[in-house]
């Protein structure tokens, strides 16, 4: 035995038996970004979903009017698109943490994770155009 | 891999417990709370779009149904967010005893019951 392959063995050992990147699926490659991410979210959402949800719980039962002034002012315009960003962004984090624990096929983890993002990204989308539209139109 | 899965391991083989129950409920208003977006969004596009779109939307809206919806919603938010601060608070390393964690438990259910009382008495008195 050369001194070369008992060293190439004890790497190989080495190399073998401890993981060096996640194999499986997990968010443990960009786990960090996304944990922080969504505790951000969550922190804007606080002040944010309170005052949409007081308004929007009021607006939802009123006539079209009174939602389109409302939505065409500066400051409901500008928290409202903030809120439609961060809840979307939250909401994606979570689902994606959701089927991440229970799907255990990579073929559909990746379906399901275009799938989530596809829905995410033009609800966000068509949800700025939305209240762009009213803000710019008035 | 045929492993018993969590949710499915609580009613047979898990007492009940405040902190896992709300734990699930955390999660299970989180993503009725995703599905809830797609109609917010939607009722930001009528607003924008006006005529028959929004006539039918809110037709829909103020109907039982969709009083009943937005009721469900609005719980399902106050509970996501009391007790997304808990779960915040336990990030920063706060209330992780397991008295605490009960008993903060409670508080959530409590400040949800009250949040949700006082935005529709809200709506509906103004």
């Amino acid at each position: 035995m050369t001194k070369a392959s008992s060293l190439s063995d004890g790497t190989a050992l080495r190399d073998e038996l401890v993981p060096r990147r996640v194999r499986q699926f997990g968010s443990a490659r960009d786990g960090l970004r996304e944990w922080r991410l969504q505790r951000l979210t969550a922190i804007a959402l606080i002040p944010l979903s309170l005052y949409f949800s007081a308004s929007i719980l009021s607006l939802a039962t009123s006539d079209r009017k009174t939602a389109a002034d409302w939505l065409s002012s500066p400051i409901p315009a500008l928290l409202v698109i903030l809120v439609v960003l961060a809840g979307i962004t939250h909401a994606l984090i979570g689902v994606r943490s959701v089927i991440l624990d229970y799907v255990h096929t990579r073929a559909r983890l990746l379906a399901g994770e275009l799938l989530f993002r596809a829905v995410a990204v033009i609800l966000a989308g068509a949800g700025v155009l939305a209240v762009l539209k009213l803000f710019l139109g008035r | 891999m045929e492993r018993p899965l969590s949710p499915f391991m609580f009613p047979t083989w898990y007492r009940f417990q405040i902190t896992s129950a709300l734990s699930i409920l955390h999660r299970l208003t989180g993503i009725a709370l995703a599905v809830g977006s797609i109609l917010l969004v939607w009722w930001l596009i009528t607003v924008a779009a006006g005529g028959e779109l929004f006539t039918t939307t809110h037709a829909f809206l103020i109907s039982p149904i969709g009083l009943v919806l937005l009721f469900g919603w609005s719980v399902a938010f106050f509970y996501h967010l009391c007790n997304g601060i808990r779960h915040l608070a336990w990030d920063a390393g706060y209330g992780f005893e397991i008295r605490s964690a009960a008993r903060s438990g409670y508080a959530v259910l409590a400040a949800t019951v009250l949040l949700t009382a006082i935005t529709w008495l809200y709506v509906f008195l103004i």
